[in-house]
């Protein structure tokens, strides 16, 4: 292969050529840079957008909805940029006083309260990631002690460990966090940090990750296992290297790859895992957006589905932003394992 | 001989399993602070301590821990599922009237069941056909069509797949299908509906959801199989004895394939039960995950232990169940297979099912 010689006859690292090989894959590339573009609109999106606009996703607009039925308006609608109502004695929607302004919903309203879908579209993407990679965060931070442990010492630890993990994959796991949400939600909801992370970002991530990290714990200590009898382990030990150092310093890296794989195709089904929490009524506060809040505020919850009929733009937008996100999440753990094992079938 | 050692061998562990799942149930129940006396006193405002300590007498939690669950254990051995605690009667205060579990208990899992087992086979259906065509043109604009086209049902959330399609085929827009509820197969003295074409009709939306949902990993891997043994040489002798193409995939590189797809199955028993709660929440199916989901959430925050434990139970009995038929069939189907060796298939990761 090509790949291994670089400028001035040095051989590339596994690094350099893993990222090469990747860059030369088109379909990954594509799906790199709309994850780019999908974190960069999240982070920044929100805020340019009410500059723009004039209202941010947290405004009301009782005109934002049809008056009979609270149907809210499709895209690319002007809505009277106000708050107050006109209502006639039989508490009908009046037209407001002459002269008030009128301001743009590109995607429509959000629901009964008439809230800009855009804004809130592009500000949920950023809770949803925050929960989806926090919960990556928070499960490689519990898999990669227990997986280390339990595929380098093996014995009662690593029996106690598979047993376990093998008990609890059997079960849903959605039940898990309906049962988790239903009973330490109280507890643990309030923390925040400013608009940063909202409430409920960090009970969400908690519990997501808690429960997610089974499958990196097995992925490490098989890894560990199969590695633990190398040579070049055998040789650390000759040498008088600690466990500690062993672990750390030689074992560790190994596992990047692998890890990076599962880690990006982890935030794909963490963020379907929020909606599913936003379904059962746990998730983020109602009035924070995220992009499960926004479907479970169009098809109600779990305990009480579809409170009226939704109109298509509320479930398209959210539903299509997760999909273009899972999406391109996908291909990028699909092609980074390509890159890292270019043997394997493509 | 040997089919009757190792399914004997792996009941056992399969047992063990289920009581230390039950345990857990237990043990998580005793640490989280509740007060079961509400579910005999409903009405009561305030509990008096004569109150408290006749309810625990009398829904036996007053025995030592212990005692509590090696006598749950001991009625689960004689098939009793146990009764709820929610809607106790108090009769002439000495002893309560309960309903049991066991009825509502099998009737949704009845439900569960049928979901399952015909989204399953859908989901075979469809993919050995899209997996053999994408599989033998790889990198050919049918394969890419196939593979993104099945990957935009596991990138949708199962609940919102569900959501669209009940409104977009069921009563309300196109009226082809009725969009929600269930009828049983046999129909019971107090169904609204029944008989083989009601629950057909009832089941082909929540079977597409599933079938959508499961599509794409099923999909890959049967894809990835025929990439795999189409160079192999006993492909190339079929072929050079003059067999069709259709012939040597369908008869020479499709089984291979097919015992991937057991170990599959058999692995995302646990999955599928997952997905059958959104889908039940979807079509307002009165099944396992929907009973189970207002068994473990809810509004009241006191937990009514036999309902949940029950729930744990059935669905543990599910998987291991499903995961003992589908090892014995691996080990009918492929008589290499040493029964005890690990199978360990690549789950081609997709992100999204759960």
């Amino acid at each position: 292969m090509t790949v291994s010689a670089g400028v001035g006859g040095q051989p590339r690292g596994p690094w350099a050529s893993t990222w090469l090989r990747m860059r030369r894959d088109r379909a990954t590339v594509v799906a790199m840079v709309t994850l780019g573009v999908v974190l960069g609109l999240s982070l920044f999106g929100g805020a340019i957008a009410t500059r723009i606009l004039g209202h941010n996703g947290a405004q009301p607009f009782p005109y934002a909805v049809s008056g009979s039925d609270l149907r809210p308006t499709g895209p690319l609608t002007r809505v009277y940029d106000t708050d107050q109502t006109n209502l006639d004695d039989y508490g009908n929607l009046l037209p407001p006083p002459r002269g008030t302004k009128t301001t743009l919903f590109p995607l429509g309203a959000d629901g009964v309260l008439g809230r800009d879908e855009l804004i809130r579209l592009l500000d949920g993407g950023r809770t949803s990631l925050e929960v989806a990679i926090g919960a990556v965060i928070v499960s490689l931070l519990i898999a990669i002690p227990v997986g280390l442990v339990a595929g380098y010492y093996g014995g009662t630890t690593d029996a106690v460990v598979s047993r376990l993990t093998e008990t609890i994959m059997a079960f849903p796991l959605l039940l898990f966090l309906v049962f988790a949400t239903a009973k330490l939600n109280p507890s643990l909801g309030g923390i925040a940090y400013s608009w940063v992370v909202p409430r409920g970002v960090v009970t969400d991530a908690l519990l997501i990750g808690a429960f997610t990290s089974f499958y990196p714990t097995r992925l490490i200590r098989a890894q560990i296992m199969t590695l633990r009898h190398a040579e070049f382990v055998d040789a650390e030990h000759m040498i008088g290297a600690r466990d500690r150092r062993i672990l750390g310093r030689h074992l560790l890296p190994h596992l990047v790859p692998a890890l990076l794989v599962w880690s990006s195709f982890a935030v794909a089904t963490n963020i379907l895992l929020e909606v599913s929490l936003s379904f059962i009524g746990a998730g983020v506060q109602a009035s924070t957006p995220t992009w499960g809040s926004l479907l479970s505020n169009a098809w109600g919850t779990f305990y009480s589905p579809r409170s009226h009929d939704p109109t298509v733009w509320q479930t398209l937008f959210p539903t299509v932003a997760i999909l273009i996100t899972v999406l391109a999440l996908n291909q990028v753990s699909e092609g980074v394992r390509r890159a890292i094992e270019p043997w394997s079938q493509r | 001989m040997r089919y009757v050692a190792y399914a004997a061998r792996r009941t056992l562990a399969a047992l063990f399993t289920l009581c230390t799942l039950i345990l857990i149930t237990f043990v998580v129940y005793w640490s989280l602070p509740s007060t079961p006396a509400q579910f005999v006193y409903p009405q009561a405002q305030e509990l008096t301590r004569y109150q408290l300590a006749h309810a625990n007498d009398l829904l036996g939690l007053d025995k030592p821990k212990p005692e509590q669950y090696v006598d749950y254990l001991w009625q689960l051995a004689h098939g009793n599922v146990g009764r709820y605690w929610a809607g106790s009667i108090l009769v002439n205060n000495t002893h309560l009237q309960q309903q049991p579990i066991g009825p509502t208990l099998f009737r949704s899992f009845r439900a569960t069941l049928a979901i399952i087992l015909g989204g399953a086979l859908l989901v075979v259906l469809l993919a050995i056909p899209l997996g053999a065509l994408a599989g033998t043109r790889i990198g050919s604009p049918a394969d890419r069509v196939i593979s993104i086209g099945t990957l935009v049902g596991v990138c949708t959330h199962p609940m919102v797949l569900g959501l669209i399609l009940a409104t977009t085929f069921g009563y309300g827009h196109l009226n082809l299908l009725p969009s929600g509820g269930y009828c049983p197969l046999l129909r019971g003295a107090s169904d609204s509906c029944g008989g083989v074409h009601d629950w057909l009709l009832h089941l082909v939306l929540p079977w597409s959801t599933f079938a959508l949902l499961f599509l794409a990993l099923y999909t890959r891997m049967i894809r990835a199989s025929v990439a795999e043994t189409l160079p192999e040489d006993y492909v190339r002798t079929a072929r050079s004895k003059g067999a069709g193409e259709l012939r040597v995939v369908s008869r020479h590189v499709l089984p291979t394939a097919s015992l991937r797809v057991l170990t599959m199955v058999g692995m995302e028993i646990g999955t599928a039960i997952g997905v059958c709660i959104y889908i039940e929440a979807a079509f307002g199916i009165p099944g396992l995950g929907s009973l189970a989901v207002r068994a473990m959430g809810g509004a009241t925050s006191d937990i009514d232990l036999p309902y949940t434990l029950a729930i744990v139970t059935m669905i543990t009995l599910v998987v291991i169940i499903g995961n003992l038929i589908v090892d014995l069939l691996y080990a009918v189907l492929d008589p290499r297979a040493t029964l005890d060796s690990p199978r360990r298939v690549n789950k081609g990761m997709v992100g999204g099912v759960m």
